[in-house]
């Protein structure tokens, strides 16, 4: 037994996070921990890194109770978490960051800076990453970035891993590393307590599997003797229809169509796509082929350097996001926490903010009209929270991204480009989003849906894209498309 | 719109203000008073209100009160040389307060630099273009009273004219920011401009509209000042950046954006405009205005933080911090009742002393105001009031700027008048600005005496002259051309470029070299009163011409600064003349390097800038007679509205020891 | 290192274009004297200006530094005119600072207050709380070992300038290999990661203004023994030199990295305008002018630099 968590309660303002959740890690195992978000998941990660304190409940560590625990003291005692986002130094090197992190170095020792290139040179070897450990961090891609942190966990030594959302922003080939290291660690006797929303992963790499459930842990198996749809079940608490619904839309005009679009900086290259009114078209593609990019261009957040864009049939010039959105595009980004959203506003303003022209007279903004529009919103896409004053930075992730939805819809546009837009999201959210897509191509939006999920990119799109290394290399019909084809051409052959 | 827990905290302190200087300040809880005190926070208020959305946005602007200057100056320049009709003028000095906005809303919000090092550069532009333009010391006056209005009329008596101005920018502010899109626009970039660009808002159009806003303020406020203080000059706003500000800070606004109210400043604003205006009428010296400012400031922000971390906390963490809030909370509560009790007390006191009848008669309070309270040469003649002061048994009040500020000498001023005290005694900064409100003085029956530097004749009693800025021109001169054999080059080394006497000595300088064909003036460098520059003036001065033979230098606290020069570099072919205090140069006689000092008993001077006021108070002052008794300074020549001190001294190696100020 | 030369740049080619154009426009410029007293004038600046890097590199700001260096000025005249033995004034001096500056990084750790708000306080009042106590009256009457430590001319500026230089090669050398000094890095990169990461975020916070203020108490020391007496308002403007120093040098305001390099050059070029000015004849009065114009150029030359290869301007 390595780490244990005994009847843990914690509470927010009387709201109860955990009620009595008990876990247990064991050494040498890959122990999943899969719930809807607000099931209590990342409060749980939090009392296990000592980042915040529970009001009951003990944790174990090799069977002594942990008392007092604080992300200093969790870490001098092996427990790491790796999370979604990392927390690495931007303007310092690779070798830096790891080096910092197993944090051995007394605060007026001279730094042996040989010691420290030659320690990330062998553990990036090892993992696999052609990164130069004196990089700079800031100069790294989300996927660099995101092996530097298995780095450094490495570097630890830690016995217990945390890892929360390793592969959100991993492609394929990316994720396929990640889990051979993981069946490494696990042969080492490490205990990985492993976070996702990705069902399919975890009957790949897990072990056991724990389902959280409104601060409950509502059962532990062994994932051998379970299936995904029961896990859903005990996730959510009741049979739920089709995940994907997938209408029958018969296409109409063309509504976006680009040609030979070129974004130099972005080394995005002679785009040809075409996109109609009510068609969902997925664009996929490995992590660094230049959707994201891709899709920011259109929007105008880059400009483009050669290329045409036309709109229904109509030469477009866009050099601004407001470019776009008056030329009828909407675009929900990536990156929910800080584009997406902001955070420190309320439901109400994040709603309005795209569309403040049209909330206001005479240049006045008119808040009643801006309440009832948000309050018609969150009845409509069912946000969770107490009102639409609500701050967006208390929202669960899940409902950040109903507020970035409603925020677009607003705009009525004719093509809607979808970034990621279920990632780090409960399958019951993401059900509710695959719904909306369904409803909003019946009534005609043109989708673009940027997504790294195979099963939801192949069983929505109508067409799919692949672009691989800043060209479109092919674009596939449904019934032609599958999950092989599609990762061999992303990973740059061409369909002869 | 909810009111914050900062405005509310703001609310309180103006009430305790409020209350505590009815007690201690004469006059402060009247109509006039409450209505000087906007005519004081209009054009801090005007900079203030166009801070408000700036540093909502994210950003800040260094750089407002240096775009008063050169606004201020382009003013004066268009109306005074370009003899432009007014409105006109007017209108261009608005211009460029949008051309200067505009440089810096392209550098930050199309360029995307940082707004803290932009405005730092531009906050020293637009003050050295202004100085370069003026070649610092130029000041344009003698505006047409209808415009004057603006700044020191009254509507209906009462009410200054400015309160217009002002309601109209509170009234625009608050629309533009808690009722327009823009507004919410500029919140939404103030917590995140990335996140704002990605919902499609023309940030870049958003922030230069800011800055562009701030740009008009500052063109505005300038205009406001001019008419004011009768003078637009270079130095125009200076300092105001960083009080407006705190006054936004104060108000509740936080610096990284996203959160503050135009109420919260205005009550910012208010705090300090009545904390600095009560304190003056308190009689309390104008350094600790600034003090409690600062104290003001750190108290808010612990204040904002407390409310902050006990709203956010955890349970457990709260317990734990809840006993050390408390202790800070009753620390400071203590130190406000502390506070309060000791001024009031000490009013009390004041009073009672006051109070004291002498032979009858009741005792007479003085405001005796230098040009400026740092500069050693006023130190010195305020020893010679305080003898004065003591030896006729009146109260003086030595207050003054701390630099050389001819608003703030207007504001002091201001203050006496509403105190009520019996004479007033200025050594005046500049004769165009001060003079209307001292004519007020004159007109509520207060004695006023200029002296050092005058005012305009009709705005004064009597002004007591140490020496007309000729002798001393001659006299620094002709000590120069004694020293040399009068063949060679001089150079100068003066103060500050903007300050008026020390350019009238220039002049002079100037007009009696013509009686030496044989030497030549090289060069005139300020040293801004600082003894370092002063220094490395000297030192280049001396290698770049190296045919100087003396450096005439009339800064008192620049002297010894050239001489130290003279010194180190180990020539004896390079002497100094200074203007300066005998205490300071000693040394330096003594050793060579000062040939001479011209200057004059500043201590006398100082001892009759109380004694004069205090006869005229009392009705002894032998008017329209040709001599004053200044008793141990003799009997004193007195030419019409000039009472004389006498010549300007010379002190050399032989006689300087004999005197010790 | 390769990092730091890139935005280093600018500075030295201003740099060098000033001295370029001194060499033929007035070559008096080059004197050994002259270049030594642009040295001894700016020894102060720099050593705040180092202090200002590591205040920088953390995402915060000072702006009391100027009134720090008047209250050490001050605090070192009056004990020496007191009778306080001379060796012991450097270690008043970096007291009273390490104290003044203790006291703004107490407030912008502990109680997490923006910085530009606090030591906008503190300059306020500790240069008024001077000034009342001084009545601005200078410090006369120094015994004869207050100038140059009582050494000399030709020993006392050699003294200044070596110490100096050696404290701001400490200080670079520290930032770089010192573990402490990668800690303030790391928390001006980014904070939260630093405290995630068991680096005491605000324990550092505070040594680095505590540290600021030793520097400027230093400064203060060496540049008040050039002279015989001490003024009651030295410092002017010392803070917007230093950061202006700091900027031009290539220092991002942002935070996380610093440039020691061209902070030195930032210093150089400063200090030289002054003098440069006068031998080249130009008007004394667009000084400040100029100064503000090297600023703003430098920011442009920074952010051109930067500018290729990130995306373009949004010109909405």
């Amino acid at each position: 037994m390595l780490l244990e968590a005994n009847g843990i309660q914690k509470s927010y303002d009387g709201v109860k996070a955990l009620t009595s959740v008990s876990l247990d890690l064991r050494a040498g195992e890959v122990h999943a921990l899969i719930g809807e978000n607000g099931a209590g998941k990342s409060t749980l990660i939090k009392v296990f890194t000592g980042a915040v304190q529970p009001d009951g409940g003990e944790i174990r560590l090799h069977g002594d109770r942990v008392d007092n625990n604080n992300p200093a003291r969790a870490h001098r005692l092996g427990i790491s978490a790796i999370y979604q986002q990392p927390a690495l130094f931007p303007h310092l090197s690779v070798a830096e960051n790891i080096a910092i992190a197993t944090g051995d170095e007394k605060l007026w020792r001279r730094v042996d800076w040989p010691t420290r290139v030659a320690r990330a040179e062998h553990l990036l070897q090892h993992i696999g990453a052609t990164i130069s450990p004196d990089a700079l961090v800031s100069s790294l891609s989300m996927v660099e970035r995101q092996l530097v942190e298995i780095a450094k966990a490495l570097a630890v030594e830690a016995s217990v891993l945390i890892m929360d959302e390793p592969t959100a922003s991993l492609g394929q080939q990316d994720t396929r590393n990640l889990f051979r290291i993981v069946r490494e660690l696990r042969a080492r006797g490490k205990g990985i307590l492993y976070i996702s929303h990705r069902l399919e992963e975890l009957f790949e790499i897990a072990d056991r599997v724990t389902v959280l459930r409104d601060g409950n842990n509502v059962g532990t198996r062994q994932i051998r003797e379970v299936t995904p749809e029961e896990l859903i079940r005990m996730m959510v608490g009741r049979e739920l229809e089709t995940l994907y619904p997938k209408l029958d839309v018969p296409p109409g005009e063309v509504a976006l169509e680009l040609r030979g679009v070129c974004c130099e900086p972005f080394e995005i290259r002679n785009v040809n796509l075409a996109i109609r009114h009510g068609e969902i078209v997925g664009l996929a593609g490995l992590v660094g082929s230049g959707r994201t990019q891709l899709a920011e261009a259109l929007f105008g957040l880059t400009p483009i350097s050669q290329g045409n864009i036309y709109i229904e049939g109509k030469g477009v010039q866009i050099r601004s996001p407001r470019d776009a959105l008056q030329a009828g595009l909407a675009y929900v980004p990536e990156d929910r926490r800080h584009h997406g959203v902001i955070l420190e506003m309320p439901i109400s303003s994040n709603v309005t903010l795209a569309s403040l022209n049209h909330f206001a007279k005479h240049g006045m903004l008119q808040r009643r009209a801006e309440r009832s529009v948000a309050q018609w919103w969150k009845d409509r896409l069912r946000f969770n929270a107490p009102s639409v004053e609500t701050l967006t930075k208390n929202l669960s992730g899940g409902n950040q991204q109903k507020v970035a939805l409603a925020r677009w819809l607003i705009t009525q546009p004719k093509i809607l480009i979808l970034d990621e837009p279920t990632q780090g999201i409960d399958v019951h959210a993401k059900s509710e989003i695959y719904h909306l897509m369904g409803t909003l191509a019946e009534k005609g939006v043109a989708i673009l849906l940027i997504s790294s999920e195979m099963s939801e990119i192949l069983t929505l799109s109508d067409r799919i894209a692949v672009m691989a290394k800043g060209e479109i290399v092919s674009t596939l019909g449904q019934k032609d498309a599958n999950p092989d084809e599609i990762l061999r051409l992303a990973l740059g052959r061409k369909v002869s | 719109m909810r009111t914050s827990r900062q405005e509310v905290v703001l609310g309180i302190l103006i009430a305790f203000e409020i209350v505590l200087f009815s007690f201690t300040g004469q006059n402060f809880l009247s109509l006039s008073n409450f209505f000087e005190c906007i005519r004081l926070s209009t054009e801090i208020g005007l900079i203030a209100l166009a801070a408000t959305p700036i540093l909502i946005s994210g950003g800040i602007d260094l750089s407002v009160g240096s775009m008063m200057g050169l606004c201020a100056v382009g003013f004066g320049a268009m109306w005074h040389d370009a003899h432009v009709p007014i409105v006109a003028a007017s209108l261009f000095a608005l211009a460029l307060g949008l051309l200067g906005g505009a440089l810096n809303g392209v550098l930050i919000a199309y360029l995307n630099l940082s707004p803290l090092i932009v405005t730092l550069g531009t906050y020293s532009l637009f003050r050295g273009v202004a100085e370069g333009i003026t070649e610092g010391s130029k000041s344009y006056s003698g505006f047409p009273a209808k415009f004057l209005f603006i700044g020191q009329g009254y509507i209906g008596s009462v009410v200054p004219a400015q309160t217009i101005v002002l309601l109209l920018a509170i009234v625009t502010f608050w629309i533009l920011l808690h009722k327009s899109i823009i507004g919410r626009a500029l919140y939404a970039i103030g917590h995140s401009a990335e996140g704002t660009r990605y919902a499609a808002v023309p940030v870049s159009r958003r922030l230069a509209l800011v800055y562009l806003l701030s740009g008009l303020s500052s063109g505005i406020a300038a205009i406001v000042y001019v008419a004011h203080l009768g003078q637009a000059k270079s130095d125009a706003g200076t300092g105001y950046e960083l009080i407006a500000i705190t006054a936004v800070v104060l108000g509740g606004t936080s610096i990284s954006g996203g959160s503050g109210t135009i109420p919260g400043t205005l009550l910012g604003l208010a705090a300090i405009v009545l904390l600095e205006n009560g304190l003056r009428l308190s009689a309390w010296p104008t350094e600790v205005a600034g003090i409690l400012t600062g104290v003001l400031l750190i108290s808010t922000i612990l204040l904002q933080r407390l409310f902050e971390r006990h709203s956010h906390a955890e349970k457990a963490v709260k317990r734990e911090s809840r006993s050390r809030d408390i202790a800070m909370v009753g620390a400071m509560t203590l130190t406000l009742i502390a506070v309060a009790f000791y001024s009031i007390y000490r009013h009390h006191s004041m009073r009672k002393f006051a109070a004291q009848e002498e032979n009858g008669r009741r005792r007479v309070t003085i405001g005796v105001m230098p040009k400026s309270k740092g500069d050693p040469y006023f130190i010195s003649c305020r020893i010679g009031a305080e003898k004065a002061a003591a030896d006729l048994g009146v109260d003086v009040i030595w207050d003054g700027p701390t630099g050389l500020d001819a608003a703030q000498q207007n504001e002091v001023v201001e203050g006496w008048i509403t105190r009520h005290v019996d004479a007033i005694s200025v050594s005046v900064e500049n004769a165009a600005s001060i003079s209307t409100v001292l004519r007020k003085a004159r007109a509520r029956g207060i004695k006023v005496v200029a002296w050092d530097a005058d005012a305009k004749p009709d705005a004064r009693d009597y002004f007591i002259n140490q020496a007309t800025t000729q002798a001393i021109g001659f006299t620094l001169l002709d000590e120069a051309a004694r020293v040399m054999h009068e063949k060679g080059d001089i150079a100068i080394i003066t103060g500050a470029l903007t300050a008026a006497n020390q350019n009238l000595w220039i002049s002079f300088i100037k007009a009696r070299l013509e009686n030496f064909p044989n030497m030549k003036l090289v060069s005139i460098r300020p040293s801004d009163d600082d003894r370092d520059k002063a220094f490395s003036e000297a030192q280049t001065i001396s290698k770049v011409y190296p045919d100087v033979r003396v450096m005439i230098v009339i800064s008192a606290p620049a002297v010894p600064g050239a001489a130290e020069a003279v010194k180190q570099s180990g020539r004896k072919d390079l002497n100094v003349i200074g203007l300066s205090l005998p205490n300071l140069c000693k040394p330096y006689v003594h050793d060579g390097e000062i040939e001479a000092v011209v200057l004059w008993n500043t201590e006398k001077l100082g001892y009759l800038a109380v004694g004069a006021p205090a006869a005229l108070a009392r009705g002894t002052f032998p008017v329209g007679k040709p001599t004053f008794d200044a008793g141990p300074l003799g009997m004193l020549q007195v030419d019409g509205s000039e009472i004389i001190l006498g010549a300007p001294m010379i002190f050399r190696k032989d006689n300087i020891d004999a005197f010790n100020f | 290192m390769k990092q730091q030369l890139q935005t280093t740049w600018p500075a030295l080619i201003a740099l060098g274009a000033l001295y370029i154009y001194l060499a033929f426009a007035a070559p008096g410029f080059y004197s050994a004297a002259n270049l030594r007293d642009i040295a001894l004038a700016n020894a102060a600046l720099l050593l705040v200006a180092t202090g200002m890097i590591l205040v920088i590199v953390l995402g915060q700001i000072d702006i009391s530094v100027g009134a720090l260096f008047a209250v050490c000025s001050v605090t070192c005249g009056t004990l020496a005119k007191m009778g306080l033995p001379m060796i012991l004034l450097p270690l008043i001096a970096v007291a009273a600072g390490t104290a003044l500056g203790a006291f703004n990084g107490a407030l912008v750790s502990f109680v997490k207050a923006p910085s530009i708000v606090v030591t906008l306080a503190t300059m306020v009042a500790w240069r008024e709380a001077l000034r009342l106590v001084t009545n601005g009256a200078w410090i006369e009457g120094l015994p004869t070992t207050f100038q140059w430590f009582g050494f000399g001319q030709q020993i006392g500026e050699a003294i200044i300038i070596i110490l100096t230089l050696l404290v701001f090669g400490a200080l670079w050398w520290s930032s770089r290999n010192l573990s402490a000094g990668r800690a303030i890095y790391a928390t001006g990169s980014d904070p939260e990661a630093a405290r995630l990461a068991g680096i005491p975020t605000d324990q550092v916070a505070f040594w680095v203004f505590a540290v600021m203020g030793a520097l400027t108490g230093i400064g203060a020391l060496l540049n008040a023994v050039r002279f015989s007496d001490v003024p009651a308002n030295s410092g002017m403007n010392l803070e917007l030199k230093a950061i202006a120093a700091v900027v031009v040098g290539g220092t991002p305001i942002t935070g996380g990295c610093g440039n020691f390099l061209g902070t030195l050059i930032g210093v150089i070029l400063l200090g030289s305008i002054g003098p440069a000015l006068i031998f080249l004849g130009v008007n004394p009065f667009w000084e400040k002018a100029i100064q503000g114009g090297i600023i703003l150029t430098a920011v442009l030359l920074e952010a051109i630099g930067t500018w290729r290869g990130r995306r373009a301007v949004e010109l909405a």
